[in-house]
C-alpha cells in the first residue's frame, strides 16, 4: 500500500465523520415522514427466507412483498386460508404503509374465509362453524386495526373497519366511532359522516345525538335528502316523539321527470 | 541556442519488487539531449530501459530521480504533451471506433474541433493512405493499417516532437518503406523525431543521432556517422570498371601505405530487390 | 522549413472531458448493453400474466413496484458492470497510454469516464421510464373503459375515473425515479474508486456488490457507533464504526419502497444532495489514487 492509498483511506474516514451528522439529519427527516419504519429482524428472515431477506435489505422490500402477494393469490385458488394468512402477515410486515395490503388481507379473512368456514361441510357441528366464522372476522378486524395503527390517515381503512363492525359484528357503537374518526380525515368520502350518524341512530341511548346530526345534514339542502337519511330521520322523529311542528318532511322526494 | 526538443538529465528510475526490499533499476543516471529537427534513434536490447525512458519523457511514468524536459517544459506536466505526438508499439486504440472516429477522438483531445478537425482528419488519412478505410472499424484493420492510423493520430495536433515506438514492427516491406519516407518528410518539415526500433538497418537509414542503452545505462551516444564509421577505411564503388583498371588501382594502393581490405561486388538491398520483384515501386513522399 | 509553433495549453477543458465521456458512452453502447432493456419489456408482460386476477389497484401497484424494482436493479448492475471494466480495459489494452500521451490531465480522463457512464445510466433510465409509462397508460385506459362500462354517466363515474387516474400516476414516482438514478450514480462512483486501485475487474465488481448490500444496513452500523453505554463491545464498535465511516448509506435513497408515502420536497432535495456529495467525494478520492498510479 503506497502513501497515496493511505491518504485516500484517511480521506474516506474523514469524509465518514463529516457525513455522519448529515446522514443522521436526513434519516431523522425520513423517519418523521414515516419512511424506514420497517424493522427487518429475525422474524422476517424466518418468514421470507435468505434470498428474500437479502433482497428486502437491499432496497427491494416492495418487490419481495409483491412476490408474496402474488403467491397469496395462487394459494387462494387452493382455498388454503392458513397459508394465505402467512403470506398476508409477511406482506403487511414488509409493506406496513400500503393500505391496499391491509384492506385486502382483512377482506379475504372477514369476507371470504369466514363464509368458507361457515359453509365448510367437513365440519358437521354448526356451532364450531360459527365459531370459526367469528374467528376469521376477528382476524380481519386485527388486520384493519394494525393497518390503521400504521396508517392513521387512511380513510379507506376506517371505512372498511366501520363496515366490518356494522355488517358482521353488528356493533353499531364501534362502527359509529370508527366512521366518525374516518370522516375527520382529509381524504374521507363525504358519506362517512352520514354513515357515522346512521350507526349512532342504532345505538340505544344515543338517538338524540344521532337525530341532531342527521337534522344538520337535512338542513344542508335537497342534495342531502337521500332515502337512507330520510328513513333514519323519520324513525328517530318517532322514537324521540319530536313535536309535529318541529318534524321535518321525511317523505321521499318525487321522482324527477 | 535553441531549446532542446528533449532534455534528459541524470534520469534514474527504480521499480520496487513486491515483498522485497531491493528494487529493479530500469534506468540509471541517463543524460541525453535531442536537438530540434533531429531524428534520434534510441536503441537497446529488450529490457534495456528504452520503454521506461520513453514513458518518462511522455509523462506516463514519474522518474525516481533526475529531470526530463520537452522544449523546456517539464515532461511530468500535462502541457508539455501539447507538443508531442506518440505512436505506440502495437498501436493501442479503441477497436470499436472507425478510422475517422479515432482521428476525431484524438483530435478533440488535442483541442481541435469543427471544420478544422474535419480538414485535419481528411488530410492525415490521405497522407497515410487510409482514406478508403476511414469508415471501417479498427478491429478490422491490418497491422500495417494500424501503424498508419497510429502515425496519423500522432500527427493530429501538428506536434513539434514525434515519439515513435517500433513504427515499422510487423509491417511489410512496402508499408515499412512508406513509413520511413514519412519520417524523412517529418524531418524535412523540422519536426523532431525520437525513434525506438530494433530494425537497425532502418535506423541507420534515417537517424541523425543514436543512443544505445544497455541494462539501463547509456553506453554509446552520438552522431550515427561518427559512431559507425570505420575511421581508417574508405569505400569506393566503381561502375563498368575493367579488370585492367582494377589492377591499376590495386597496384597504386600497394605502392602507398594503404591496403585493399576487400574487393567485392556490391549488392542491392534485399528490400529494394523485394520491392522490384513485387512491383511496389519505391515512392518518395513528394511524388504523391 | 520551420517546425510547427508551440501550442498553448488549457489546464481544464470541458471539450476534452466531453470527448472522453462521449467515447465511453459509444463504447458501452457498441457493447450492446442496451439489449437488457428487452428483459425489462418482458417483465411487463410477465407481471401482467401473474396479476391478471387482481383488482386494478393491485395490478397497478404490483406493476409499479416490479418496474421500479427492475429499474433499480438494472441501473445498479449497469453502473457496476460498465464502470468496473473501464479502467482495467484501457490499462490492459494500453489505450490509456495513447490517451494520456496527449495533453489530457488524468482528472479529465477519469471525469470523462464517469460522465460517460452517468450518461449511459440516464439514457437507460429514460427508456425504461418511457416503456413503464406506456404500460401504465395502457393499464389506466383499460381500467377507465371497465369503469365506464360498469357505471352510468354522472358524478359517481367521474369520481371513479379520477380514482383510477390517481391510483395510476402518483406524484411520488418522479422524485422516486430521480433517486434511483442518484443511487446508481453513487454505485458508479464507488466502483470507479475501487477500480483505481483494484488489480482486476472481478475484484472491483465483487467489492462493489458488497458495498451496495452492506450500504443498506449502514444505518444500523451508524446507530451502533453512537452507542455510548458500557457493555457495547469495543471490538464490535470498532468494526461497525469502520462500516459506518467507509460505506455509503444506500438506504437513504431507497424511499420508493414505501410507494404510497409522499416524498416531501425538502427530503428529496437533501437526499439528492447527499448523493451528489458521495459522487463528488468518491470521485475525488479515486482521482487521488489514480493520479499517482504507475502505468
Amino acid at each position: 500500500m503506497t502513501r497515496r492509498h493511505l491518504t485516500a483511506l484517511a480521506a474516506l474516514l474523514v469524509f465518514g465523520f463529516v457525513r455522519l451528522p448529515i446522514e443522521l439529519h436526513i434519516e431523522g427527516k425520513a423517519r418523521a415522514a414515516r419512511f424506514h419504519g420497517v424493522k427487518l429482524d429475525r422474524g422476517v428472515f424466518e418468514k421470507v427466507g435468505q434470498m428474500g431477506f437479502v433482497a428486502a435489505l437491499s432496497g427491494f422490500r416492495a418487490v419481495v412483498a409483491d412476490a408474496f402477494w402474488i403467491h397469496a393469490y395462487g394459494v387462494w385458488e387452493r382455498v388454503d386460508w392458513a397459508a394465505m394468512k402467512i403470506d398476508f402477515d409477511i406482506v403487511t410486515t414488509l409493506q406496513p404503509r400500503c393500505v391496499l395490503f391491509w384492506d385486502n388481507s382483512a377482506w379475504h379473512m372477514w369476507a371470504n374465509a369466514s363464509i368458507a368456514a361457515l359453509e365448510d361441510r367437513k365440519q358437521p357441528r354448526a356451532a364450531l362453524r360459527l365459531k370459526a366464522q367469528r374467528e376469521y372476522w376477528r382476524l380481519g378486524e386485527d388486520y384493519l386495526l394494525r393497518g390503521i395503527a400504521n396508517n392513521p390517515d387512511s380513510a379507506k381503512l376506517h371505512t372498511s373497519l366501520g363496515s366490518l363492525y356494522r355488517d358482521r359484528f353488528q356493533d353499531h357503537a364501534k362502527a359509529a366511532e370508527v366512521y366518525a374518526r374516518g370522516a375527520a380525515l382529509p381524504d374521507a368520502p363525504v358519506y362517512l359522516h352520514r354513515f357515522a350518524a346512521y350507526e349512532l341512530a342504532k345505538c340505544p341511548g344515543r338517538e338524540r345525538e344521532a337525530y341532531e346530526k342527521l337534522l344538520a345534514f337535512y338542513r344542508k339542502g335537497e342534495d342531502e335528502h337521500l332515502p337512507t337519511l330520510l328513513k333514519h330521520l323519520g324513525e328517530l322523529q318517532e322514537k324521540l316523539n319530536v313535536p309535529a311542528d318541529q318534524k321535518v318532511n321525511t317523505s321521499p322526494p318525487p321522482a324527477k321527470p | 541556442m535553441a531549446t532542446p526538443a528533449i532534455s534528459i538529465q541524470n534520469l534514474t528510475k527504480l521499480y520496487p519488487i513486491p515483498f522485497k526490499r531491493e528494487k529493479v533499476t530500469a534506468v540509471k543516471d541517463l543524460s541525453l539531449t535531442v536537438e530540434p529537427g533531429q531524428v534520434y534513434g534510441l536503441l537497446g536490447p529488450n529490457g534495456s530501459g528504452k520503454s521506461t525512458t520513453m514513458k518518462i519523457v511522455l509523462g506516463l511514468v514519474s522518474p525516481t530521480a533526475g529531470k526530463t524536459e520537452i522544449f523546456g517544459r517539464d515532461s511530468t506536466t500535462v502541457e508539455s504533451r501539447e507538443d508531442v505526438g506518440f505512436l505506440p508499439e502495437n498501436p493501442y486504440f479503441y477497436k470499436f471506433l472507425t478510422g475517422a472516429e479515432t482521428m476525431a477522438f484524438f483530435g478533440k483531445l488535442c483541442g481541435l474541433s469543427g471544420a478544422r478537425l474535419r480538414e485535419r482528419t481528411k488530410e492525415l488519412l490521405a497522407l497515410v493512405g487510409l482514406e478508403n478505410a476511414a469508415d471501417r472499424r479498427l478491429g478490422g484493420y491490418s497491422k500495417g493499417m494500424l501503424q498508419r492510423i497510429g502515425l496519423a493520430q500522432a500527427m493530429v495536433q501538428e506536434p513539434r516532437l514525434l515519439v515513435l515506438d517500433e513504427p515499422t514492427a510487423g509491417v511489410d516491406p512496402a508499408g515499412s518503406r512508406e513509413i520511413r519516407d514519412l519520417i524523412l518528410d517529418f524531418k524535412k518539415r523540422g519536426i523532431t523525431v525520437l525513434l525506438c526500433s530494433h530494425l537497425l538497418g532502418q535506423v541507420q537509414e534515417i537517424c541523425d543521432r543514436i543512443g544505445i542503452l544497455h541494462q539501463g545505462v547509456l553506453v554509446r551516444e552520438g552522431r550515427l556517422g561518427d559512431l559507425i564509421s570505420i575511421e581508417n577505411q574508405t569505400e569506393l564503388i566503381l561502375e563498368n570498371a575493367t579488370p585492367e583498371l582494377l589492377a591499376e588501382i590495386q597496384a597504386a594502393v600497394g605502392r602507398s601505405n594503404g591496403r585493399v581490405v576487400e574487393q567485392r561486388q556490391p549488392q542491392t538491398t534485399l528490400e529494394r530487390y523485394f520491392l522490384e520483384v513485387t512491383g511496389s515501386p519505391e515512392r518518395v513522399i513528394g511524388d504523391r | 522549413m520551420t517546425a510547427p509553433a508551440a501550442t498553448p495549453h488549457k489546464s481544464f477543458s470541458l471539450a476534452r472531458v466531453y470527448a472522453i465521456g462521449s467515447n465511453t458512452l459509444l463504447e458501452l453502447v457498441r457493447l450492446k448493453v442496451f439489449y437488457f432493456l428487452l428483459l425489462f419489456a418482458l417483465l411487463g408482460i410477465g407481471v401482467s400474466f401473474f396479476t391478471s386476477k387482481m383488482t386494478f389497484q393491485e395490478q397497478s401497484q404490483v406493476l409499479k413496484h416490479a418496474a421500479l424494482g427492475m429499474m433499480s436493479i438494472f441501473t445498479w448492475l449497469l453502473a457496476v458492470l460498465a464502470t468496473a471494466m473501464l479502467l482495467p480495459k484501457d490499462i490492459e489494452e494500453r489505450t490509456l497510454y495513447t490517451i494520456l500521451a496527449k495533453p489530457v490531465p488524468r482528472l479529465e480522463y477519469l471525469l470523462g469516464k464517469l460522465t460517460g457512464v452517468l450518461a449511459l445510466l440516464a439514457i437507460a433510465l429514460v427508456v425504461m421510464v418511457a416503456m413503464f409509462t406506456l404500460v401504465l397508460y395502457a393499464q389506466q385506459q383499460s381500467a377507465l373503459a371497465a369503469v365506464a362500462s360498469q357505471l352510468a354517466p354522472g358524478p359517481d363515474l367521474e369520481a371513479a375515473r379520477q380514482q383510477v387516474r390517481a391510483d395510476t400516476f402518483t406524484a411520488n414516482l418522479v422524485p422516486g425515479i430521480a433517486l434511483i438514478y442518484v443511487k446508481a450514480a453513487v454505485c458508479a462512483a464507488v466502483t470507479l474508486l475501487l477500480s483505481t486501485f483494484a488489480s482486476s475487474a472481478i475484484f472491483t465488481i465483487i467489492v462493489s456488490v458488497m458495498v451496495f448490500i452492506i450500504g443498506h444496513v449502514q444505518p444500523i452500523a451508524r446507530e451502533y457507533l453512537m452507542i455510548t453505554e458500557k457493555g457495547a463491545s469495543e471490538l464490535a464498535r470498532f468494526f461497525l464504526g469502520l462500516v459506518a465511516l467507509l460505506i455509503p448509506d444506500m438506504r437513504a435513497f431507497t424511499l420508493l419502497d414505501d410507494l404510497a408515502v409522499a416524498i416531501p420536497f425538502e427530503l428529496f432535495m437533501q437526499t439528492a444532495g447527499l448523493g451528489v456529495l458521495y459522487v463528488t467525494v468518491y470521485f475525488l478520492v479515486g482521482y487521488l489514487v489514480f493520479a499517482g498510479k504507475e502505468l
